[in-house]
């Protein structure tokens, strides 16, 4: 039970991480 | 001073990658404007020499992760070692793809048989498929991502599982673990994404054919008459005003102006028109083109890049670069489209893990890296530089000129035709078929040919013909005027002649004298005026071009409203309409409101094909949607229109729209099935049928559905090699 529940904390992370690094800060790096 | 640099890029295999160049070229000092072809593998730079250099360019598009190397004329040398590396990597994995397949069903499963699959696996990994590492690292150092990094990731992780599983497996299996490896999975995706791109490359050979058999156009070695001698001398050494000896059977090498001797000439090549052109002394003459029977000497009039084939040759290499605003959608789409499905793999993986079958986490990661390995964007990528490429080929063939997949977009959507009447559905040669003097016709034609003699206008040339046929002699003319769309003026012999028609006589506050209604229906009236009177008319006719209706009633029948518009009179004008069965018609439109006409029609809402001869009307030609402008005896229409047909006759106008429409069509095709196979396979891949069916896809399977898609993509465009 323990393992799931590490394993959806991180996966939800892992995602918001993707879509900042490469959406978010991606088009601040392009615009400056 | 701005400087324009082709520079080969190589390891391009995608929009992204592409687009990541662009931008880079594009944020680097001193670049105006950068665009990179994906399909020729070239970026064009223009660059302020003052500000940066060709190397700098070099540099910054290596620091994206790509090769580049500074412009030289092996382009074609370095594109054929790309493709033999290519080769080789695809040749490897290819056969430890079986070897890996194979071997686990004739040998029992066993730590050394693992080790033996790492072995394999590891120069497949670490040589053929590096590229595709290094270039998701490159990527993710600029924050963006593209396929490599889908198949970065995706390999990387069933590669890293195996490798552990293999070196660890004691402890795997402690723990309950089978130790499973995948690395048939890897050696799999890697092979067939490599032969995925060695079609790609076969594909983008076979686009630039058209270039390709282009310039194989040029003899490499010319006869030139040298101090009274005939010599042979290099294609590259040939100077303008050299007189060059053309024999039977040869290419003539440069553009230039026959002096003496008779032949036949076939300029199929560069126009499609099959029947060859007779040419004697004064004919122009284009190089490239071919001599048939006759020998003829002819004197160079442009050579090297100025040439007609030179300049064909470039606009056909631009245009297949640029991309049509349909593209712009699929590069917004491959933009968001890697993050989005590195999103939905780590949700897969999750949903496995939390609610999956056991053993949970294997499954996991075998459907994250499925989703991973569909997903690659690349038939999204090819969607629609293949088939701009092809059909910009495939219309030099037939010679249709287009320059560029904007100018596809346009062309296919357009609903109106305005055609040009003088030179597009006429012949364009007027000929003087009356002289009427009121008084004394062949004074009148004397004085109306010395003043036109200083004008270019074809209808001026009409008159002086006339006048030279007559054997008359010509008066020098001082004060010469020409007002556009009217006529001309000018003092001869101490009288002011004003030759035109009737618009210039009212400007100029000449009383005008009835005319004829049979002889306005012959032809254009040209009035001549001697010191403020009416002397006389001369009749001047320009017969249709036999082709002229058969092309009317083909855009017609395309659905296609076709009107003419004039600077003739409206009897002309009506008749001419009549003859080839073109109803709307507006005469007496001066060249500069041929343009305010475009725009009407395009205010009513219609986007609209302006055709014309690309001299007078070039105005018009810039501001309709689509200017195509017939090449006609003038090489200015190559850079006038949007279009250029290269032969001189109507019926190239219902063919460039048709390729033009064929091509959108296919170029629709290509994003509909490329959309649709992520819309479908990414699901799957991702096992949501698998709770009703037990349906999973392998990564393997992934990969090979993956090279399907960019296959019938390519496929499809290159059905238009044969629009």
């Amino acid at each position: 039970m323990m393992a799931k529940l590490v394993v959806t904390l991180v996966g939800v992370a892992a995602i918001t991480w993707v879509n900042w690094y490469f959406l978010i800060a991606g088009r601040r790096s392009r615009n400056s | 001073m701005t400087s324009v640099v082709t520079i080969p890029v190589t390891g391009m295999t995608c929009a992204a990658c592409s687009s990541r160049v662009e931008r880079a070229l594009q944020e680097s000092p001193g670049v105006e404007s950068a665009n990179v072809n994906l399909m020729t593998s070239e970026a064009t730079v223009s660059f302020s020499p003052a500000a940066t250099s060709a190397e700098t360019l070099v540099a910054a598009i290596r620091s994206t992760g790509y090769g580049a190397e500074l412009p030289v004329a092996e382009h074609s040398e370095h594109h054929r070692h790309e493709t033999d590396d290519l080769r080789l990597k695809l040749a490897l994995s290819l056969v430890v793809a079986v070897l890996v397949m194979l071997l686990p069903m004739v040998v029992a499963p066993s730590g050394a048989l693992r080790y033996l699959l790492l072995g394999l696996t590891l120069p497949v990994i670490g040589w053929a498929g590096r590229s595709f590492f290094t270039r998701a690292w490159q990527a993710f150092r600029h924050h963006s991502a593209d396929m490599n990094t889908l198949i970065a990731v995706g390999t990387g992780t069933a590669f890293g599982y195996s490798a552990a599983v293999t070196l660890a497996a004691g402890w795997f299996t402690r723990h309950g673990i089978p130790p499973q490896v995948y690395f048939e999975a890897v050696v799999w995706i890697i092979a067939l994404i490599l032969l995925g791109n060695h079609l790609e490359a076969r594909a983008k050979g076979k686009a630039s054919e058209a270039i390709r058999r282009l310039i194989g156009l040029r003899p490499e070695e010319v006869r030139v008459m040298r101090d009274g001698r005939e010599v042979t001398v290099p294609l590259q050494t040939v100077q303008v005003r050299d007189e060059i000896v053309v024999r039977p059977g040869e290419r003539i090498p440069v553009d230039g102006v026959v002096l003496s001797g008779r032949s036949s000439v076939d300029e199929s090549m560069l126009t499609g028109e099959p029947v060859p052109v007779e040419k004697g002394p004064g004919a122009a003459v284009t190089g490239g083109t071919l001599n048939e029977l006759g020998v003829f000497h002819f004197e160079a009039t442009r050579i090297g890049e100025r040439t007609v084939l030179a300049r064909i040759i470039r606009l056909v290499r631009e245009a297949q670069g640029t991309k049509p605003p349909i593209q712009k959608l699929a590069d917004r789409i491959s933009a968001v489209f890697v993050p989005v499905v590195i999103s939905l793999a780590i949700a897969t993986f999750v949903i496995w893990f939390d609610i999956g079958p056991e053993p949970a986490y294997l499954h996991a990661m075998v459907a994250g890296v499925t989703v991973l390995i569909i997903a690659c964007p690349c038939a999204m990528g090819l969607a629609v530089p293949t088939a701009v490429m092809v059909a910009t080929g495939r219309g030099a063939g037939i010679g249709v000129l287009i320059k560029g997949g904007d100018v596809i977009e346009l062309a296919s959507n357009a609903d109106l035709v305005l055609l040009d009447k003088t030179g597009t559905v006429t012949e364009g040669r007027p000929r003087v078929e009356a002289v009427h003097g009121l008084k004394d016709s062949t004074g009148m034609l004397q004085l109306a040919a010395s003043v036109e003699h200083g004008s270019e206008h074809p209808l001026a040339q009409a008159i002086v013909m006339a006048s030279q046929a007559a054997g008359l002699q010509l008066e020098p003319v001082r004060d010469f005027r020409a007002s556009p769309g009217r006529g001309a003026s000018g003092l001869v012999a101490g009288r002011r002649v004003l030759v035109g028609n009737r618009q210039l006589l009212l400007d100029q506050g000449v009383p005008l004298e009835p005319v004829p209604g049979e002889t306005v229906q012959r032809g254009t009236v040209v009035f001549v005026a001697i010191d403020g009177r009416v002397a006389g008319w001369l009749v001047i006719g320009d017969p249709v071009k036999p082709t002229s209706s058969t092309a009317v009633r083909d855009l017609k029948s395309m659905g296609l409203e076709v009107v003419m518009i004039t600077g003739d009179n409206q009897a002309t004008a009506a008749s001419v309409a009549a003859e080839v069965g073109i109803e709307r018609v507006f005469a007496e439109v001066l060249p500069e409101h041929k343009r305010d006409a475009v725009l009407r029609f395009q205010r009513e809402g219609h986007i609209v094909a302006m055709v014309g001869d690309g001299i007078n009307d070039a105005p018009a030609l810039a501001q309709a949607d689509v200017g195509i402008a017939m090449r006609g005896g003038s090489d200015v229409a190559i850079e006038a229109g949007a279009i250029t047909l290269m032969q001189n006759d109507l019926t190239g106008v219902p063919r460039a729209l048709l390729l033009t429409r064929r091509t959108l069509r296919v170029i629709r095709q290509n994003l509909f099935w490329a959309f649709i196979y992520n819309l479908v396979g990414i699901p799957i891949a991702a096992g949501v049928l698998y709770p009703s069916f037990g349906l999973r896809l392998s990564p393997a399977m992934a990969a090979a559905a993956m090279a399907i898609s960019s296959i019938s993509v390519i496929t499809n465009s290159l059905r238009l090699r044969h629009a």
